[in-house]
């Protein structure tokens, strides 16, 4: 018994786990007219909180391997509009999402070598990266948003594949989001790519004298959170049916609190993809939650920050637990 | 030269036989810039045999070290690994002749389990690079019994164990890989008594495996109980070379503290 709470504790989320399942019971007894598990509202959560954690996935994996990236609010809007740009000249379907995830790994590799080559911290780089790329498309779309449905047929196979829903109920942006935990969680939890990841980021100097390159293990991780990004600026883009300059903005931040929400360290080492899942989906029960009980929807974010300090303290609290 | 000893070492460098010293160095020199790191030095190490390499801050133990585990290159000089020259300019080269070094502290992720520090960068795969868990775990868990080290749970991280533990997890891994002469730096710098205790158990099984063992420290206390033979630097240069039944502590301790060489 004692050997199952041990366990139970030493995965890092598991006071999420519990609050999680906790907040579901408290909002579904106090929000208005227990709104909170009505169909309606559980579709829109299932719809909007891949758009967050899609990126969550791949911003904790890079936080595991000891470095961060607030470009990803700039990778996103950048996809959204290479994505639009092919559209407008009329290119196949198929050539616009490729090449739009070559851009955004693209984007992801530059991360990574600057990151790597240069030796800077990961938070200076990618903020330097993030206002470059920002800047440009911001130039580039004069801020004006630009829609897509003059080139997009309603019902394209495109349409059905990102923002469709199964059986005319489920969402598909949530069966993606579960799509890209499992294939992530696998990578991470099985292979040895994801023990390099994990080494990389607890101990730099002794996973290099033991031969793992890590350098080359930061740089796939910046391109994995590349592709992701690019794929939901995609998915993003098609929902609301246009680009637009400000799509990320303050996606950076939330991404790296779902992923400590989540029992990831800051310093790297310490992380898992089931906490990362389910770190962004109690940041956005709390959000929809609050809203549903009446609280003032700007001033929502003052909730989001306690969380996260609290979360943050559970977490090593349950560390200490397990005495791991 | 310095060393009598030394010098007729030298000679029978690549005789062959039973003999043959492990790894042979030879007249080696090493300066960075104006420093003189290493002035003619010639160290071996036998089969099976615990060495300990001691001296003050600065002696030049690490370079030494750093030469023969391909981090450095000597100026000039010679290495032999059994009676055959060998040129080591990589660390690559190093653990391809099963040299190995095990640091204090560097050499482990804390909030790894034990079993993925052991295997770390080498993991066991099952095909497609996904890993072989059930054999990681059970490699780990028996070449840490071989080292006389008891720990029920491979998956146990790293942080939860005693610095004695720790040093365990990082011998094992060497163990496992077939290193033929392990290099331990300052192991037992951080430890309680206990623990540095638990350290010269392992360096005797490693012994009992056929291993050799180098002992850095510069506490000679540390290794008095242990190493057969004694190698003391100091700027550099070769204070003796001495086997333990032709010594004691005092004696050394006094060479140590004078930093000169013997008269003989």
């Amino acid at each position: 018994m004692q050997r199952i709470v041990n366990r139970f504790f030493g995965f890092r989320a598991s006071f999420t786990l519990i609050v999680f399942i906790a907040l579901l019971v408290f909002f579904g007894i106090f929000s208005a007219d227990r709104s909170f598990f009505k169909v309606a509202h559980l579709t829109a959560l299932a719809r909007l909180a891949p758009d967050l954690g899609i990126v969550a996935l791949g911003v904790g994996l890079l936080m595991i391997a000891g470095e961060f990236d607030l470009s990803v609010a700039s990778t996103i809007p950048l996809s959204s509009f290479v994505f639009t740009k092919l559209l407008g000249w009329g290119s196949p379907l198929i050539i616009c999402l490729f090449v739009t995830f070559i851009a955004g790994m693209l984007v992801g590799f530059l991360n990574g070598m600057m990151v790597t080559k240069t030796k800077l911290p990961s938070f200076i780089v990618t903020l330097g990266t993030m206002l470059f790329w920002r800047g440009l498309i911001f130039a580039a779309s004069r801020m004006m948003p630009i829609g897509i449905r003059a080139w997009l047929d309603f019902g394209s196979w495109l349409e059905k594949m990102l923002v469709g829903s199964l059986f005319g109920v489920v969402p598909v942006q949530i069966l993606w989001f579960l799509f890209f935990a499992i294939i992530l969680g696998v990578l991470l939890h099985f292979h040895r790519f994801g023990n390099w990841v994990f080494v990389t980021g607890d101990n730099v100097t002794a996973a290099r004298a033991m031969g793992v390159n890590t350098d080359g293990v930061k740089i796939a991780c910046y391109v994995i959170l590349g592709f992701l990004c690019s794929f939901m600026g995609v998915m993003q883009n098609i929902r609301i049916e246009s680009f637009t300059a400000n799509q990320g903005v303050g996606f950076e931040l939330k991404a790296i609190a779902s992923a400590v929400v989540g029992g990831t360290a800051l310093m790297g080492g310490i992380g898992s993809i089931p906490g990362i899942f389910l770190g962004t989906l109690t940041i956005q029960i709390i959000e929809n939650g609050l809203i549903l009980m009446g609280a003032p929807a700007f001033g929502i974010s003052a909730f989001i920050g306690a969380a996260i300090i609290i979360f943050a303290v559970l977490n090593v609290a349950a560390a200490r637990v397990s005495g791991k | 030269m310095s060393d009598q000893k030394s010098a007729v070492d030298g000679k029978t460098a690549g005789a062959g036989g039973k003999s043959t010293p492990l790894v042979k160095m030879v007249n080696i020199h090493k300066s960075f810039g104006k420093v003189n790191a290493l002035r003619d030095i010639n160290f071996h190490v036998d089969h099976a045999e615990i060495v300990g390499l001691v001296g003050d801050n600065g002696a030049g133990k690490s370079t030494l070290i750093k030469i023969v585990s391909g981090f450095h290159r000597a100026d000039k000089g010679e290495i032999f690994y059994e009676g055959e020259k060998v040129n080591i300019n990589t660390p690559k080269d190093a653990k391809r002749l099963g040299i190995e070094t095990v640091y204090q502290e560097q050499a482990l992720a804390p909030h790894v389990s034990i079993a993925r520090n052991v295997f770390m960068g080498r993991e066991p795969t099952k095909g497609l690079g996904f890993m072989d868990r059930k054999k990681m775990d059970e490699e780990s868990m028996g070449t840490l019994t071989k080292l006389g080290l008891r720990i029920k749970d491979p998956e146990a991280v790293v942080e939860a164990l005693s610095g004695g533990q720790r040093q365990g997890v990082a011998i094992a891994r060497v163990l496992y890989f077939e290193a033929k002469l392990v290099i331990l730096d300052e192991p037992t710098i951080a430890l309680s008594v206990k623990e540095s205790q638990q350290v010269l158990d392992f360096t005797q099984q490693l012994k009992a495996q056929g291993i050799s063992v180098i002992f850095i420290t510069h506490n000679i206390f540390h290794v008095f109980q242990v190493a057969e033979r004694f190698f003391i630097l100091s700027h550099g240069e070769a204070l003796t070379d001495v086997k333990k039944e032709d010594t004691n502590i005092d004696h050394l301790i006094e060479l140590i503290v004078s930093g000169r060489k013997e008269k003989k």
